[in-house]
């Protein structure tokens, strides 16, 4: 008995790899449906947040997440630039991750066109900075001098919607989603700073480390998680990638916590044996 | 020597740090001035070190072909990688899509640096579950809590969790959302500030030491 037990306990490991393969591939290609029965504080904020923006008002969006963590993430992103187009908030779309080139190119290719929208009217794109608290700061004073040009390399004060735009006092607000610190540094250098309402997006696992930042309000709300991005996919009534992605994360986390516990219980019963 | 070498580094630093550190606090127009001035000086010297980081990956990975070290066929993809890119960056001329198509670099960006930069991340599931399996043994109270946390934080997480735990804990009336969020709120929020004060002050203590140069480190070997 102890030996077989102890035969367990030492499992190859390739059957678990095998277990979670199927558990993430399965609900992918035949999802299950589970829906979120409750949507989060923080994430109501958020949507309240674009809600309740006046028509025409300006919000950053900065887009700081790299493929790696783009499954979380980027649902979060389409869906609150979905919102923002649906209220007719203009959005200014920055990053200081070199490689998410490519996912905003995805998210500008696809999403205005569903909302009519047109570039440097309703939203325009700025380039790739290597220095983020550079431009933070330097925003403060005159976002022109520091990007006076789009990505498209065009001067960025040709644009109509940038004419009435110098710095953080014309923005209603700043979106950070990011997989790495730098939501931090908006709530430091330029919420702190200037009063600018700061809200953000964020993977599960960072999730936990904003509390104290969401409960001194220097957060405004907070979108956590491929769960975070699946409420507001629901709020808003347009399910993508984040509905669809947490059938396999509900598996793959029941996995988890069963080989957690399974494998302590079999170490109890090993230790009265 | 010793004034290129020592004293001349530590002037600068004392000078800069100082200006630096008061124009965070003085809102004046200089302030503001300066700071624009000394910003686009801080990404002209990010870019002379982003290049000199290709330097020294290029020079440590042709150091490993050129030895034969275990693994130097990895080091190859290093320069095949970098040099496709920058090749697909050059002919789109920067651009990964253009008029809704997508360039050479739209096309390397969607098909080998998203999948191969996701595939390093997915990994990392396979090393949770074979460490929930084999390693996570709950041997003390501390583990034990640790556990409960982590169990709640994952339930939190997923709509399956709720309705587990409402078939199981509905009794109680309470959400698993709720008591989620109260972890997060509570007990995480308070370590978590006593890190962040910890980290604060340890990082103003460093500054403060390399500003009046007693903290040297960054001037390399003597």
């Amino acid at each position: 008995m102890k030996e077989k037990l102890n035969k367990i306990l030492k499992l190859d490991r390739r059957y678990l790899f095998v277990l979670l393969t199927l558990s993430i591939v399965i609900p992918i290609i035949k999802p299950i449906g589970i829906p979120s029965k409750s949507i989060s504080t923080s994430v109501k904020d958020t949507y309240n947040f674009i809600e309740n923006l006046p028509e025409g008002s300006t919000i950053i969006l900065s887009l700081d997440y790299d493929p790696s963590t783009a499954p979380e993430l980027h649902p979060m992103a389409s869906a609150v630039l979905k919102h923002a187009f649906k209220k007719n908030i203009k959005v200014i779309i920055l990053t200081f991750i070199a490689g998410s080139g490519g996912l905003i190119d995805e998210l500008v290719r696809t999403i205005p066109p569903q909302y009519s929208k047109e570039y440097g009217k309703d939203y325009v794109v700025l380039p790739y900075m290597a220095n983020p608290l550079a431009a933070l700061t330097q925003m403060a004073s005159d976002i022109h001098s520091f990007y006076d040009k789009d990505i498209n390399n065009k001067p960025l004060k040709d644009y109509e919607m940038m004419k009435n735009i110098k710095n953080y006092k014309d923005v209603a607000g700043v979106i950070g989603i990011t997989g790495t610190a730098l939501l931090d540094y908006w709530v430091v250098y330029v919420g702190d700073k200037y009063g600018v309402p700061i809200l953000g997006g964020v993977t599960a696992i960072s999730q936990v480390g904003y509390g104290p930042y969401l409960q001194k309000k220097q957060l405004k709300g907070l979108i956590g998680g491929m769960k975070g991005a699946a409420e507001y996919e629901k709020l808003i009534s347009q399910p993508w990638k984040g509905t669809s992605g947490i059938d396999a994360l509900n598996i793959a986390h029941i996995l988890v916590i069963v080989f957690i516990i399974f494998s302590n219980i079999v170490l109890l019963i090993l230790k009265f044996l | 020597m010793n004034i290129i070498k020592k004293y001349i580094p530590l002037t600068i630093v004392f000078i800069f740090g100082i200006i630096t550190l008061a124009s965070y606090y003085v809102p004046h127009r200089a302030s503001d001035e300066y700071l624009e001035w000394i910003n686009k000086w801080e990404n002209i010297v990010s870019a002379f070190a982003l290049f000199l980081g290709m330097i020294s990956l290029f020079y440590s990975h042709y150091k490993k072909i050129q030895r034969k070290v275990d693994g130097w066929g990895y080091s190859l993809f290093v320069y095949i990688g970098f040099f496709i890119i920058m090749g697909a960056a050059i002919l789109s001329k920067g651009n990964i899509s253009k008029e809704g198509k997508l360039t050479y670099l739209g096309w390397s960006f969607n098909n080998i640096f998203n999948p191969l930069s996701a595939t390093m991340f997915s990994v990392l599931a396979f090393f949770i579950i074979s460490t929930a399996y084999r390693s996570f043994k709950i041997k003390s109270f501390a583990a034990f809590l640790l556990f409960i946390c982590g169990l709640i934080l994952m339930l939190g997480n997923i709509p399956l969790g709720e309705i587990i735990w409402d078939k199981v804990f509905g009794w109680t009336k309470l959400t698993i959302g709720e008591i989620k969020d109260w972890i997060i709120s509570v007990p995480s929020t308070a370590g978590r500030r006593g890190i962040m004060i910890g980290i604060a002050i340890g990082a103003a203590v460093t500054s403060l030491k390399i500003i009046f140069g007693i903290e040297r480190g960054y001037m390399g070997k003597e």
